[in-house]
């Protein structure tokens, strides 16, 4: 039996990715099991999934703790998560990491293959979800699944457009997806705190991040008013962002009527 | 034609409701309410199920609408989970005292929060509800399909649950064998109510009702007459599951209670759901370090199998029984119950109590393993104590 963990944030899709990888490898005549760990739902919030292949009925019904896989669909995530946690020596991490895996802060007796899953998304998708790109490279990565079934389940799931553009990022990260390299010579990251859900600290959940043009603002208080995490505030009738409360969200910048807020990509 | 599908539990759950081509589905759509009905209201939409589908305004009245339709004559299904099924407690007497076989899917989740454990379902226990228990996604269907000919059966005619572990099944993907339709159709045929309350129709009905309720007659008889079907159903379970078997090709032990691996042992566990399914994991690696205990999987909780406890604790030194609820100020309810059943035998087994899973903590391997090591310590004649253990 193998096992896969997926690391992700809310609305990253890693509920989704492990459904689809399952489909997938069932088409591949192997017996799956796809377990997404709900909590309270939050979005941007650290998230996990598990997978379990098998060549027959799974009886197992608690979860993944030695993964023989672990995928990551957010690049800051490894930071305040320990990804590598039960990792079983030798095993293979595919990560979203825009930068050479050297720098992922990636250590231990593993194997890791990058791949820059949110530019992918975003060009194929335009948003930056990015479990379909991540299962492109988990393909290849891991050579336990073919591109052909994945592109079949993915179109069975999003028939039409969606799935095509779903199947563009597919694609994109399987070719790009960097060969597995040792990464035992490599000094992991230290210990840090491990990211709450609840935490206050949201400032790594970004993709985005806004931006105000205080000449345009003319102090309505809509972004005030909608934001899900209260980090804008009212100072002298602009509005004014607390970016460690923060995640990214975008929805400040939907409501702005008179487009004072733009959303720009943070750079890792 | 026979197909496979990677899904969902609840997705199961709705197939085995369209399998059975149910013609009323009454629902409270939202929390604690599970995509189970979503599924179903998708399939009434698309026109690929002839039912008729009431969105009501509490489980309250899901359940009486179901009882109404199935006092009509229809073939009724309702869902429900965790506090939902509290809500429907009251009603639920009254679907069971006026026999009306509806079937009603439980998606066990906690009274005290949202994992799951069997409290939701034990606090209906005495509603004269038949129950049974399943542990993978491919039970749901089938016990689900397998519910309605139970519950319609006329030497039966009481409602029936069959559950699943939220989360671990309901939100799990695995691949699921969809039985054919026109299987199912002969295996499962339309529902025809002896006693439909409709217009023309009703005075035997009303005869009949008036029996139930005991109207003119000995007060108690509704209760033993209730009591009588529920002995009755034992038979009819496993005749139910005999013939689903020869349809379909699967069957789930003998309807009330399936040994895995029992087989020349000197102790077993018992336990029910998913937690069964993690056991089989245990079982088999205890039995290839030559331990010898097997599992008893406890599929009907209601009817209880107490004479199938009897025999099996006449095979046995010691029993280790799971129990994913409590019932506080008391104990596990299947270790209390399954004690009793063994109270006649001139040689009693030992039985020890374990809780676990409880507001769904993790059952791991492990842990079972650990359960099985204590109880072959209890077969072997120790003195293990605490007798009913927190796992």
């Amino acid at each position: 039996m193998i096992e896969v963990r997926f690391h992700g944030r809310g609305g990253q899709g890693a509920v989704t990715a492990v459904r689809i990888l399952a489909s997938a490898l069932y088409l591949e005549g192997k017996y799956t099991q796809a377990i997404p760990m709900y909590g309270t739902e939050r979005r941007g919030a650290p998230v996990v999934a598990f997978l379990r292949i098998g060549e027959s009925r799974i009886n197992e019904r608690d979860l993944v703790h030695n993964p023989d896989i672990v995928v990551v669909l957010d690049p800051l995530l490894s930071r305040t998560v320990p990804v590598t946690d039960g990792l079983k020596e030798g095993g293979l991490i595919v990560m979203n990491f825009p930068k050479p895996g050297n720098e992922a802060g990636i250590g231990g007796r593993f194997r890791l293959a990058t791949v820059d899953a949110t530019g992918i998304a975003l060009e194929a998708l335009g948003r930056p979800i990015t479990n379909t790109a991540m299962l492109g490279a988990f393909a290849k990565a891991s050579g336990l699944v073919s591109l052909e079934s994945l592109e079949k389940t993915l179109l069975e799931q999003w028939p039409g457009r969606l799935g095509e553009m779903n199947l563009r990022a597919l694609r994109t990260a399987y070719e790009r997806v960097t060969p597995p390299v040792d990464v035992s010579g490599i000094q992991a990251l230290g210990k840090r705190p491990q990211e709450e859900i609840f935490s206050r600290d949201v400032s790594s959940w970004r993709i985005f991040k806004p931006q105000l043009d205080e000449g345009r603002c003319v102090g309505c208080r809509r972004c005030y008013i909608y934001c899900p995490e209260v980090a804008i505030s009212m100072t002298q009738g602009k509005a004014r962002v607390d970016y460690s409360s923060c995640k990214g969200c975008g929805i400040c910048g939907e409501e702005c009527p008179t487009g004072a807020i733009s959303m720009i990509q943070e750079v890792l | 034609m026979r197909r496979w599908e990677v899904m969902v539990g609840n997705k199961a759950i709705a197939y085995a409701a369209k399998l059975a081509r149910v013609q009323f589905i009454s629902a409270y759509p939202i929390t604690p309410q599970t995509s189970v009905v979503e599924y179903l209201a998708e399939m009434v939409a698309s026109g690929e199920l002839d039912a008729e589908f009431v969105n009501v305004e509490g489980e309250l009245t899901a359940q009486t609408a179901a009882l109404g339709a199935s006092a009509a004559g229809a073939r009724a299904f309702t869902a429900t989970s965790g506090p939902g099924l509290l809500y429907m407690h009251h009603p639920m007497h009254m679907t069971s005292g006026g026999r009306f076989p509806v079937v009603m899917a439980v998606i066990h989740r906690s009274v005290k929060g949202m994992q799951p454990d069997h409290s939701d379902m034990m606090a209906q226990r005495d509603t004269g509800w038949i129950m049974l228990e399943c542990e993978n996604s491919q039970e749901l269907l089938d016990t689900g399909i397998m519910a309605f000919k139970i519950a319609e059966d006329e030497r039966v005619r009481l409602p029936t649950i069959f559950a699943g572990d939220g989360y671990i099944l309901s939100y799990t993907a695995e691949p699921v064998e969809i039985p054919a339709q026109e299987d199912v159709d002969a295996f499962l045929p339309p529902y025809r109510s002896k006693y439909p309350l409709l217009p023309g129709l009703a005075d035997e009905a009303r005869r009949v009702q008036m029996e139930q309720w005991g109207i003119g007659q000995d007060p108690q008889l509704r209760w033993r007459r209730q009591q009588e079907a529920m002995e009755a159903a034992k038979m009819v379970i496993r005749e139910v599951n005999e013939e689903f078997y020869k349809w379909f090709g699967r069957r789930y032990g003998n309807g009330l209670v399936e040994e895995y691996r029992c087989e020349d042992v000197e102790a077993f566990i018992v336990a029910m759901g998913t937690i069964a399914s993690t056991a089989r994991t245990a079982i088999d690696r205890l039995q290839a370090r030559g331990k010898k205990i097997g599992l008893v999987k406890l599929k009907s909780f209601r009817p209880f199998p107490s004479e199938e406890f009897k025999r099996l604790g006449a095979m046995v030194k010691a029993i280790g029984v799971i129990d994913r609820n409590i019932s506080l100020g008391s104990g596990g309810i299947t270790f209390q119950e399954i004690r009793s059943s063994l109270y006649d035998l001139d040689e009693r087994p030992r039985v020890l109590g374990f809780h676990a899973g409880l507001c769904g903590k993790e059952v791991r391997v492990g842990d079972i393993e650990m359960i099985c090591e204590k109880t072959l310590r209890a077969a072997e004649g120790e003195e293990v104590t605490p007798l009913v253990d927190w796992v």
